[in-house]
C-alpha cells in the first residue's frame, strides 16, 4: 500500500522526480568516472612500465616513482657497469621528457638496448627508429591523435616524423633516439632511468643488493615494489582530488534531494494532514517520505552505473589515451553515498512533515 | 451505561500571533453510544474546534474530555494518534481523498495505516452498501463531489470505528448528493448502530440526526 502511494507520489510530479534521479545519477556517475579516471590513468602508467619487461629499476638519487618527475639524469656508462654485475641479462637506458604541450612522457631509447630489455617493438606499420627526427607512437597515441606512418608531430618544440606505429605496453606512448633527447634536453650520454633485465627474474633480489652495494645512493627496486608505489595512497595529492571530487558530488545529489523533498512535502501538506486524520504516526509519515527518497536514489543509482558505463565506453573512443577503470568497489561506495546523501536529505523534511499540527495541514491550501 | 463522549468544562485556547483566542469556552456534552448527533452553530462558534479535540487532531487546553473512556487531557499527541487509527473516523467538508491514488486505495490506506491487514469482505461490503463498486478504480478527480464523500465515508468506516466524526460532509455538494450522503450516514448509525456526531450549516441536514446541538461563542447553547 505504501509503495502505490510512493510511486503514484512519484508519478504525479514526473519532472521533479526525474530530475531528482538525475542529480543522484550524475552524483554516482561523477564519483564513479573521477576515481575511476584517476586510478585508471595511474594503472595504465604502472602496467606499461611494467610491459617494458625490466626486472629492476634503477633511478638517480632523489628521483620520484613518477617518471615524468626525474631528478637529474646520470652518465648513460653507469648502465655499462650495471651490465657487468652478475645475472645481469641487459640494460637499457632511458632519457625521459616530459612535453607539456601535450602532457606526455616521451622515452629517448637506444633502439638495441631497448630491443634487449623489451624483446622489441611489436609493429602495426612502420618500422624502427633511424633517423634523429624519428618517432615511434603506440597505437594508441596514433588513434587518440589520427597519425600515421609519414605524419609529422611537434614535441618539445621540435618536429618528428612517425617511423612506426607500436604496440602499447612499452612504458611510454613516445619513443626518439635517445641522442635526439640529450640534443633536445641539452645534456650528453644521460639517463634518467635504467631498465634492467636479470638472467632469471628470480635473481632480482640479488641483482638488487648487489646494485645498492655499487650504487648505494641511488634508487633501486624491483618491478613488483615499482607497482606498489603506483597506487593513489603513494600520491597524497591524487587522494586529496578524489575526496574533494567525492565531497562535491554527495553534497550536490544531498542537496537536490533536500530541496526536491522540501517542496514535496510544502506541496503535499494537506495530505500529510489527511494521513495524519486517519491516524498516521510521526514515524510512518517519515518513513513514507524516506522510502520515496529511497526510491529516487535507487533508481539514480542504476541510472548513474549505467551513465557511468556509457561515458566510458564514449571517452575511449574520443580519448583513446584515457583510461577510466570502474571498479565493482567503487561503485558500491557511490552506491552507499547516494543512498547516504539522499536519506540525510530527505530526513529533515521528513522530520518537518511528521511534526506538522494536523488541523493546520488539513486546512492549507 | 458510560456515554461514549463526555466532556466538562472543555475550554480549548489558540495562540495566533501574540493573541489567545478562545475557540472553546466551557463545554459540558455527552453523547452516548449509537447517537446521531448534529452540532450547529454560525461560524466561528467552535463546532469544528470540538470536533478536533473529539477527534484527537489537537490537544484541549483544560476540562475534561473522556472519549470511549480515555482521558483526552492525559494523553500524549502520540497516544491520541494511535486512539484516532482505531476509533475514530472522519469526514470532512473537502472530502480530502488522496489525489494521487484511486478510491479503493483511499479506502484501503485507512486499514493499512491502521494496521491490521486489508479485509475484503467489509471493503465490499461497505463499498457495496455506499454505491461505489463502479468507481473503485477510478482517482478522486474523475469523480463527482457526491461519489468523492461517499469513497471517503467508506474510508471513514472501513475500520469499524466508535465514532464518526463529520465536519459539514454535505458543505461541498448539491442538494442531490448532500440528501444521498446524509441518507448514507443515516444508514449506517440504524444498521450499525454507528456513533456519528456532524457539524452542520444546514438546518436540512441537522434534522436528519437524533438530536441537535447548537453552539455560539464556544458553548453550548441549546440541546
Amino acid at each position: 500500500m505504501v509503495n502505490k502511494l510512493i510511486l503514484s507520489n512519484l508519478l504525479h510530479r514526473p519532472i521533479r522526480t526525474a530530475v531528482s534521479m538525475l542529480a543522484v545519477a550524475i552524483e554516482v556517475g561523477m564519483v564513479m568516472l573521477v576515481v575511476g579516471l584517476t586510478h585508471g590513468m595511474l594503472n595504465d602508467s604502472a602496467k606499461r612500465v611494467e610491459g617494458v619487461g625490466a626486472d629492476v629499476l634503477v633511478q638517480p638519487p632523489g628521483s620520484s616513482f613518477l617518471l615524468a618527475f626525474g631528478s637529474a639524469p646520470v652518465p648513460v656508462k653507469v648502465g655499462d657497469r650495471l651490465a657487468e654485475r652478475p645475472h645481469v641479462q641487459a640494460v637499457a637506458p632511458v632519457l625521459t621528457a616530459f612535453n607539456s604541450a601535450n602532457l606526455s612522457l616521451i622515452f629517448g631509447i637506444n633502439m638495441d638496448s631497448f630491443d634487449k630489455v623489451t624483446g622489441g617493438f611489436v609493429y602495426h606499420s612502420g618500422g624502427p627508429l633511424k633517423s634523429p627526427t624519428d618517432v615511434l607512437v603506440d597505437d594508441v597515441y596514433a588513434k587518440a591523435h589520427q597519425v600515421k606512418v609519414g605524419d609529422k608531430v611537434d614535441l618539445l618544440a621540435h618536429r618528428f616524423y612517425v617511423a612506426g606505429i607500436v604496440e602499447h605496453g612499452k612504458g611510454s606512448r613516445l619513443f626518439i633516439p635517445m641522442a635526439t633527447a640529450e640534443d633536445l634536453l641539452g645534456v650528453e650520454d644521460k639517463a634518467s632511468i635504467f631498465f634492467v633485465k636479470c638472467t632469471d627474474p628470480g635473481y632480482a633480489d640479488d641483482v638488487i643488493a648487489n646494485f645498492k652495494k655499487f650504487l648505494p645512493t641511488y634508487d633501486v627496486k624491483s618491478i613488483k615494489d615499482y607497482m606498489s608505489l603506483m597506487t593513489s595512497n603513494n600520491l597524497p595529492a591524487m587522494d586529496t582530488f578524489n575526496g574533494v571530487m567525492v565531497g562535491l558530488a554527495a553534497v550536490i545529489g544531498f542537496m537536490v534531494i533536500f530541496l526536491s523533498m522540501y517542496t514535496t512535502i510544502t506541496e503535499r501538506t494537506r495530505e500529510i494532514g489527511i494521513l495524519k486524520s486517519l491516524g498516521a504516526s510521526k514515524g510512518y509519515i517519515i518513513a513514507v517520505i524516506l522510502r520515496e527518497a529511497s526510491v529516487l536514489a535507487a533508481v539514480g543509482i542504476l541510472a548513474g552505473y549505467v551513465g557511468a558505463t556509457a561515458s566510458q565506453r564514449a571517452l575511449r573512443v574520443v580519448f583513446p589515451s584515457l583510461t577510466i577503470q570502474l571498479t565493482v568497489s567503487w561503485a558500491f561506495y557511490a552506491g552507499l553515498l547516494a543512498v547516504a546523501g539522499s536519506l540525510l536529505g530527505a530526513f529533515y523534511p521528513a522530520f518537518r512533515a511528521a511534526q506538522l499540527d494536523p488541523v493546520d495541514a488539513l486546512a492549507y491550501e | 451505561m458510560e456515554p461514549i463522549i463526555s466532556t466538562n468544562s472543555l475550554r480549548k485556547v489558540y495562540r495566533v500571533g501574540k493573541v489567545d483566542v478562545s475557540a472553546l469556552r466551557g463545554v459540558d456534552l455527552l453523547v452516548q453510544e449509537g447517537e446521531f448527533v448534529a452540532v450547529v452553530g454560525p461560524s466561528g462558534c467552535g463546532k469544528s474546534t470540538l470536533l478536533h479535540v473529539l477527534g484527537g487532531l489537537t490537544s484541549p487546553t483544560s476540562g475534561k474530555v473522556l472519549v470511549d473512556g480515555n482521558d483526552f487531557l492525559a494523553m500524549t499527541d502520540a497516544d491520541r494518534t494511535r486512539f484516532r487509527r482505531h476509533k475514530i473516523g472522519f469526514v470532512f467538508q473537502r472530502y480530502n481523498l488522496l489525489p494521487t491514488l484511486t478510491a479503493r486505495d483511499n479506502i484501503a490506506i485507512a486499514q493499512h495505516i491502521q494496521g491490521n491487514g486489508f479485509n475484503p469482505h467489509r471493503f465490499e461490503s461497505i463499498a457495496g452498501m455506499l454505491g461505489i463498486q463502479e468507481k473503485l478504480n477510478h482517482r478522486p478527480f474523475a469523480l463527482s463531489g457526491g461519489e468523492q464523500q461517499r469513497v471517503a465515508i467508506a474510508r471513514a468506516v472501513i475500520c469499524e470505528p466508535k465514532i464518526l466524526l463529520a465536519d459539514e460532509p454535505t458543505g461541498n455538494l448539491d442538494t442531490e448528493n448532500s440528501q444521498v450522503v446524509l441518507t448514507m450516514l443515516r444508514e449506517l448509525n440504524r444498521t450499525f448502530r454507528q456513533t456519528i456526531l456532524m457539524i452542520t450549516h444546514n438546518p436540512e441536514a441537522a434534522a436528519v440526526a437524533d438530536r441537535t446541538i447548537r453552539m455560539r461563542d464556544g458553548r453550548i447553547v441549546s440541546d
